[in-house]
Parts: C-alpha cells; structure tokens; sequence
C-alpha cells in the first residue's frame, strides 16, 4: 500500500505543465503538495465524472497531459466511462486510480469486495485502446514503482489508465467549498482560453 | 401549441457545422439516429459516444474549460439522468453547455395517444425547474434556435436547450 499524501508529492515534484483534475480526498491533500494555476479541483462538479471531465479537457488540449486523481468509489459509479476511454481516450489522459477499497469521504465504509478495477479496465478496451491504439493499463504497488514509472507516464502516448493501492494516516484538512465558477475562470485563464468565449 | 413535422438531418448538421462546434458528444437514440450517421461522417467535428448522458455532460464541460466548442444531443431521458452532472458541470460553475435535446413522448402526447408517455410531460417542467432557458425545433423554421441557444449560452455563460419532437428525416 502507498502513502497517499506521498504518492501525490511525487506526483507534484514531478508535474510540469500538465493539467491535474482531482475529486474526493485527494482534493483535500493535493494542496498540501501543489499550488499550481492548472491544478482542477473537481469536488462537487458531479461524483464520478472526474476521469470524464478530464477526457473532454485532453481532448481539446492535446498540446499537454491530462492527468486525473480518482478513487475506486467514484469509479463503480461510471464504470461505463472505461468503455469510453478505452474508445476515444486521447494519447495525452492519464487516470490514476486511487484504489483504497472505501468511500473514505462519508466515513470509510466498504465498497464491494472483489472488483479487479485493473481487469475491469483491461476488459473495456484501455489497453492497447484509445484513440491511437496505444492505451495502456497498469498497476504499481508501491511508492518506489509508482516514482520509477512516473516520468514515462508524463511522456509516454496512452491513454494510461494505473491503479495505485493507497492507504492514508494523516488528518485531513477539511473541505473546501470554493466558488465552483472561479475554479473554471482560474483553469481558462491558465490555458489562455478564457478570453475567446466572452469574445464571440 | 406547437406541433410541426420535424426537421431534415441533413440541414441540422449543417447548422451545427455552420456554428462551428468543434465536438459533438451524443447517445443515438431512435429520433436522432439520421442525425447521427450524419454527423459520423462530417471532418468538421469529432462525435464522442459516451456510454451515458451524465459521463456526455462531464466530458463536453472538460472539452469546453478547455477552449473546444462541444453540442451535447441527448434524449429526454438522457437529460433527467444526467441532471446531477448538468447542474455540477453547468449550472453551478456556468459552463455554457449547448443541448440539443429530443422530447421524446412528443409526437403522442399531440396525437392525443394514451397513456401520456412521463417524459413528456416532465420536460419542459424539469428545464424551468433548473432555469435552463431553451427553445423548440418542431420544423425547419426553426432551425434558427440552434443559433439562438448559442447566443443565449455565450451571453449568459450558462446551459441553453433547443428541444425537438420529431424523429430527424433524412
């Protein structure tokens, strides 16, 4: 199991100018580790739509990655969206699964037990799928794997699709309900794009 | 009331092209299938076929935060299913999703056929309940709607509907 608060430092002193969407308790970290102008809180846009959000942002900004920090929860909510990466998901995508086996944000209890969200994904066309044929699905186990792979995943062509067995022990700050519309503004003005629509 | 006789495929996809959406994200439905085969084979635009209505509104609001011009077509259905993303990945943030939704129960409802089908009767309710302005495409008069819910979404920076009732001719 990796540290998820390491897992995302890693992450962070990695990460250049990739766009990074994040959803559930790992929006409650991710700013411990990163203030970043394309950093994308997705909380409360809609659970279980953050990988989605992130297809749609690849797609139109294919000069960069898209990387997605989601959990296994918000991912039996959509399971249908594997099929969808594994058709259209973009080179640029990368989705990290944040496997802990809870709904860790309404108190840790269990999701079903037994679902391979790694196979779920292979079976939905994720591997040698997406767009160009060259998705690929993978699993790390630890903190070490995860840092070893890690510059290949910000360079290589997928969609990546990577399940991360996390575990947490540190408080979590607590949720922040900041203004939704000015977490768009924020992201357009950092992709230089937030002029062109009010412009039309 | 309206009633009308639907609209052409064809000219739908032209005024879609005509507007310069540069994604189109849709579920085929029984209504909208000539659309779709249309606008599969138009290079002006990518079609992106999610596997359901609230994953569509995710992506086209990630394809637009990221400077695309995405349409969402969606059913009736599709739309009440995917209300918690509309108003996650719409309303709240005022992202100024385009939709072009079909009213499906329509044609029966106005030919008086029983029992009314429920989502026709809760449409237009659902889209005022969410303050979603939107205008009807009954015949190729109205076509001009598309252009107007564009406008009306880029003024306000909010979700704007076109809604049509019949099945797409050829």
């Amino acid at each position: 199991m990796i540290e998820r608060l390491d897992l995302l430092r890693a992450l962070a002193d990695r990460r250049t100018d990739e766009i990074v969407v994040m959803t559930m308790t790992a929006t409650l970290q991710w700013p411990v580790v990163s203030q970043h102008d394309l950093d994308f809180d997705f909380l409360a846009f809609g659970m279980g739509h953050a990988a989605d959000f992130g297809l749609g942002l690849a797609l139109s900004r294919p000069e960069r990655k898209t990387i997605v920090l989601k959990g296994d929860g918000g991912l039996l909510m959509n399971l249908g969206s594997l099929a969808t990466i594994g058709r259209f998901g973009p080179p640029n995508l990368v989705v990290l699964l944040l496997e802990n086996r809870i709904y860790e944000m309404t108190g840790g209890q269990g999701l079903p037990t037994g679902v391979d969200f790694e196979a779920l994904a292979r079976a939905s066309g994720i591997h040698n799928g997406g767009s160009q044929g060259t998705g690929k699905v993978e699993r790390c186990e630890t903190l070490d794997d995860f840092a070893a792979e890690l510059p290949r995943l910000l360079t290589e062509s997928g969609p990546h699709f990577v399940v991360l067995p996390v575990t947490n022990s540190h408080t979590l700050p607590p949720v922040n309900h900041s203004d939704h519309a000015g977490r768009v503004v924020k992201l357009r003005r950092a992709l230089g794009v937030e002029r062109a629509e009010s412009q039309r | 009331m309206t009633v009308g006789n639907g609209l052409s495929g064809s000219k739908t996809v032209e005024s879609i092209v005509a507007l310069g959406f540069s994604h189109v994200v849709m579920i085929p439905d029984a209504e909208t299938r000539v659309l779709f085969d249309e606008l599969v084979a138009r290079p002006e635009m990518q079609l992106i076929s999610p596997a359901r209505e609230g994953e569509g509104v995710a992506i086209a609001a990630g394809l637009w935060v990221g400077g695309a011009r995405p349409l969402l077509i969606l059913q009736n259905t599709g739309m009440m299913e995917a209300g918690d993303t509309i108003r996650g990945c719409g309303l709240g943030p005022k992202i100024p999703l385009r939709m072009l939704v079909g009213w499906r129960g329509y044609p029966g409802a106005m030919a008086g056929r029983l029992p009314i089908d429920s989502a026709f009767t809760y449409t237009e309710p659902i889209l005022r309940a969410w303050g979603i302005p939107y205008r009807l495409m009954m015949e190729e008069g109205d076509l001009d709607a598309l252009a107007e819910i564009d406008r009306i979404a880029a003024e306000t920076s909010m979700p704007a509907a076109a809604v049509f009732g019949w099945t797409f001719r050829p």
